[in-house]
């Protein structure tokens, strides 16, 4: 069993599944993070060595500040790779060299938990403020997009708060 | 106004938001007369501002004072189609 900032990751689950623990983060979000973090496909979360562990941990706990994305170009033709001989700091160095920025990151904005459902809150409140028909039928617990209320709306009367969540 | 309003929208984003030209708007802005409109589905555009429009609801034209904040929804949103239901004992009343 793993505990990534308070969250729960069940030792037999794979990675990309058990991610989806937290809240705010879904399949594609979970791959995403897998491909950034060099998880595999079938990795499960008792395989993940602690490194990745706590680099999971690092980036989820301030996705913004995260160190921004590396890409290797394509070699040329021409290129003849380095020596056996040269040492592992020399090809680190020349990998860095190489490397150009990477496409514009976007897990940067990445939000999670109580972050995640507090943007869902200032959206309903905001909904709410302005007098809108969403924001009317939110605090009325009422289905928003036209369902019926005869009966049921069972899922609305739960959910449907001003303030969500309690 | 959010671009992120117009992709959710699920409107192609090469058209932009769907808007009524009102041709009277400059005058109702100085005036601030009301604009009465059937137009529910226009959208609210950052010109709009400051305007009061009267938006019909399906039985009358409700006051609709446009703020800031209402920029990319849509006029019908603020003018509720529905009437709470309240009992009465008798029908003529």
């Amino acid at each position: 069993m793993v505990h990534v900032l308070g969250v729960l990751l069940p030792d037999l689950q794979y990675a990309r599944q058990a991610l989806t623990t937290f809240y705010g983060i879904g399949n594609k979000t979970a791959h995403r993070l897998c491909a950034r973090l060099q998880v595999h496909d079938r990795q499960k979360i008792r395989d993940l060595t602690p490194t990745q562990i706590t680099e999971l941990a690092s980036f989820l706990a301030s996705p913004s500040t995260a160190s921004p994305l590396r890409r290797m170009p394509l070699a040329s033709f021409k290129y003849k790779p380095p020596p056996v001989s040269t040492s592992i700091e020399d090809i680190r160095r020349r990998v860095l060299e190489d490397s150009v920025p990477g496409p514009p990151d976007t897990l940067k904005g990445l939000k999670i938990e109580s972050e995640a459902k507090r943007v869902v809150k200032e959206n309903i409140a905001h909904l709410r403020m302005i007098g809108s028909y969403v924001g009317k039928r939110h605090a009325m617990g009422l289905p928003v997009r036209g369902q019926n209320t005869q009966s049921n709306a069972k899922t609305a009367r739960k959910l449907n708060r001003v303030t969500r969540f309690g | 106004m959010q671009p992120s309003l117009i992709l959710r929208s699920g409107r192609s984003a090469w058209k932009g938001p769907y808007f009524v030209a009102f041709s009277n708007l400059k005058q109702a802005l100085e005036d601030n007369v009301p604009i009465r409109t059937n137009a529910r589905a226009c959208t609210i555009l950052p010109n709009f501002v400051g305007v009061r429009f009267l938006v019909h609801n399906g039985k009358d034209y409700v006051p609709v004072a446009v703020t800031q904040d209402m920029i990319g929804h849509k006029l019908g949103e603020f003018a509720h189609t529905k009437k709470r239901f309240t009992y009465r004992a008798t029908k003529n009343r």
